[in-house]
């Protein structure tokens, strides 16, 4: 069981039906993740590497293939044993942040630990992910418009932490960050990966690819190369 | 977590929030205050039916001329055939001829109008219940209501005069006080009335040449006071009368009290409609406000959605939504129309207390729970558009 790939993707496609004709986004793929790995994944835009990762994060379901998660195929699952997965095994980070407007940046953590384990204190989590992550205290009570992409960004790591997951998933964690920040970022997630961490993660930039133990290029849906 | 999220969107939103409780507001107020009106008069006459529902009340119609004079009453004759009538149907019956004017009566240094009436001694057990004192008797005892004594702050053996029929004044002593019977009654309303013997009456009022004004006939049986109307009817109405013309117009209480109930439930129809087509404006507002909160908020939907959420919490959250607005805005609409009620039925006759029955304080819940489930309902096409968000479309609107 510890021997089998947190993910594995057998023989995976994903097709979307246009006028136009099919859009293959996905076009069997294999690929597997391995505990503890950091694996990055680049491509040029549309190549479907975000739709690779919403596939392994339970957000989106394949046309064909399978998808195991800790060696569980996801295939028949339903959309509550799915939406249990993105709460008991998955952490995402967002290019986009992805912070829930309405909740402060301490809400915005608790939420997951709420969902999962119930309405109680949580604040001593809370504040151990957010020091972990090096948010600074007296901000805890802002809401995410009045903080800076860096700041929204080291709330979303901690936020994906809060559920203690098997995985992270990094859609282009420093896609809107400049590379200041973007290196700060990467020094979070390259830690948390020592720390025994897996983590998928895409980029654009060669040199965020760096921290990956594997990095692995898609063009138009496939495969293409591994270094 | 949940709930608090639909708390901010609300609060952040307090605008269009307002606006769309305004319509639910307006929709259990109209429910709550025509029903609360509508409960009050109904119970009224409810307490009507059981006090006084067992009467006819018979009026004279027509002029007759007696030693000269034209007057509209009741002669010995007709009363004789009357109760000739009645005692075919039954011989379990009670009928009164009574005399009724209205009269100026000096109290202290007041000069007022009161509602007098004048009928046998024997016969006024039966149409009235003393609260205090005795039964009048002979030409200087009257009996007043309650409402009237407490008006003029009469008390058993106060003095009232009048100016009597040859012009001198006569004083009376009141020796007893009569129950309010309120002024929806089928027999005497006693409330503001003074009520003395055909004697004190001659002397006080005149005998109206020997015409009684009014006659009340009670039966214990409805089925029988429908024979009695039916034959008393054909007797001085119809073919066995001499003279062709009518001369009784019947009051049956029964009949009025179907007349009433109709009224009523036309009303109560024409409420339930008129709060139907608000409830329903109310519904399409709030489901409006609601699509537009899920289309504005459907990133958010997405994001709750990728780190876990179920589908089922989501409806709960915009359901949550709902029910507030709901909730809220029907409290407030009970609120107003307990304010106003009470105000309406006031100008329609009925007491203060009228407001505290059942029936009537009955229409809070239901109009909470009504406001409620319009709400829900109202919400509930939203709320499931919501929780069925594809979150990865979700996530990537803007
Ligand atoms: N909902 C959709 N309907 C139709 N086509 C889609 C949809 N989502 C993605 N695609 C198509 O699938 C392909 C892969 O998209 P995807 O978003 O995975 O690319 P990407 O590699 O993440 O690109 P970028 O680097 O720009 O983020 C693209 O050609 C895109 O047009
Ligand atoms: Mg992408």
């Amino acid at each position: 069981m510890d021997d089998a790939p947190v993910v594995e993707l057998i023989d995976v496609s994903k097709v979307y039906q246009m006028k136009a004709g099919d859009v293959y986004a996905l076009n069997h793929v294999n690929f597997s993740v391995r505990r503890g790995e950091f694996v990055a994944i680049m491509g040029p835009s549309g190549s479907g590497k975000s739709t690779l990762m919403n596939m392994i994060g339970c957000l989106d379901v394949p046309t064909s293939g399978t998808i195991k998660i800790n060696g569980v195929s996801t295939t028949d699952m339903t959309d509550d044993e799915l939406t249990e997965h993105r709460l008991n095994t998955i952490g995402f980070i967002f290019q986009k942040f992805n912070l829930i407007s309405l909740l402060t940046a301490y809400e915005n953590v608790e939420y997951p630990l709420i969902l999962k384990y119930g309405q109680r204190d949580h604040s001593e989590r809370v504040k151990k992910l957010l020091r972990m992550v090096g948010f600074t205290e007296d901000r805890m009570q802002h809401t995410p418009y009045e903080l800076s992409g860096g700041q929204q960004q080291r709330v979303s790591i901690a936020r994906a932490l809060a559920n203690d997951p098997t995985f992270l998933l990094c859609d282009e964690p420093t896609g809107n960050l400049d590379s200041k920040m973007s290196t700060q970022i990467m020094e979070i997630l390259s830690d948390l990966h020592k720390q025994g961490r897996t983590l998928v993660m895409v980029t654009h930039n060669p040199e965020t690819a760096e921290y990956a133990d594997r990095v692995i290029i898609i063009r138009d849906g496939e495969i293409v190369g591994e270094e | 977590m949940i709930v608090s999220l639909a708390l901010r969107n609300l609060k952040l939103n307090k605008f269009r929030t307002i606006l769309s409780m305004i319509g639910i507001v307006i929709g259990v107020f109209a429910i709550c205050a025509m029903g609360m009106v509508s409960a009050g008069f109904t119970d009224e006459m409810d307490n009507m039916i059981t006090d006084t529902a067992d009467t006819l009340t018979l009026s004279p119609l027509g002029e007759k001329v007696v030693g000269g004079h034209t007057a509209v009453g009741f002669s010995e004759k007709d009363v004789r055939n009357i109760e000739s009538a009645t005692k075919s149907v039954t011989k379990e019956y009670e009928l009164v001829p009574y005399y009724n004017t209205y009269k100026p009566v000096t109290v202290g240094k007041d000069l007022l109008t009161a509602s007098v009436y004048g009928l046998d001694s024997n016969d006024m057990s039966g149409l009235v219940t003393l609260v205090s004192g005795t039964w009048p008797k002979g030409g200087t005892n009257v009996i007043v209501g309650e409402q009237f004594a407490e008006d003029n702050e009469l008390r058993l053996g106060s003095r009232i005069s009048f100016l009597g029929v040859s012009g001198q004044e006569i004083t009376c002593r009141v020796v007893g006080i009569m129950e309010n019977t309120g002024l929806l009654t089928f027999g005497i309303a006693t409330d503001s009335s003074i009520l003395g013997t055909t004697e004190w009456y001659s002397s006080v009022v005149g005998n109206n040449y020997g015409l009684y004004d009014k006659i009340i006939i009670k039966a214990y049986d409805p089925e029988d006071l429908a024979l009695i109307d039916e034959a008393v009817d054909k007797k001085m109405n119809g073919k066995e009368d001499k003279d062709s013309d009518n001369t009784v117009s019947i009051l049956n209480s029964y009949e009025l009290m179907d007349i009433f109930d109709e009224i009523m439930n036309m009303s109560s129809i024409f409420t339930t409609v008129i709060s139907g087509i608000s409830l329903l404006v109310a519904a399409v507002a709030i489901t409006n406000v609601m699509l537009m909160s899920v289309k504005e908020r459907t990133r958010e939907v997405g994001i709750l959605r990728s780190i876990g959420t179920y589908r089922s919490q989501i409806l709960q959250m915009f359901l949550y939504e709902a029910g507030l607005i709901g909730l809220i805005g029907s409290v407030f609409g009970v609120a107003l129309s307990l304010i106003v009620s009470p105000v309406f039925m006031m100008i329609m006759g009925l007491e203060f207390t009228a407001m505290f029955s059942v029936s009537v304080l009955s229409y809070i819940p239901l109009g909470i729970v009504v406001g409620l489930v319009v709400c829900l309902a109202s919400g509930l096409y939203p709320a499931w558009k919501a929780a069925n968000l594809n979150p990865v479309e979700a996530m990537s609107t803007d």
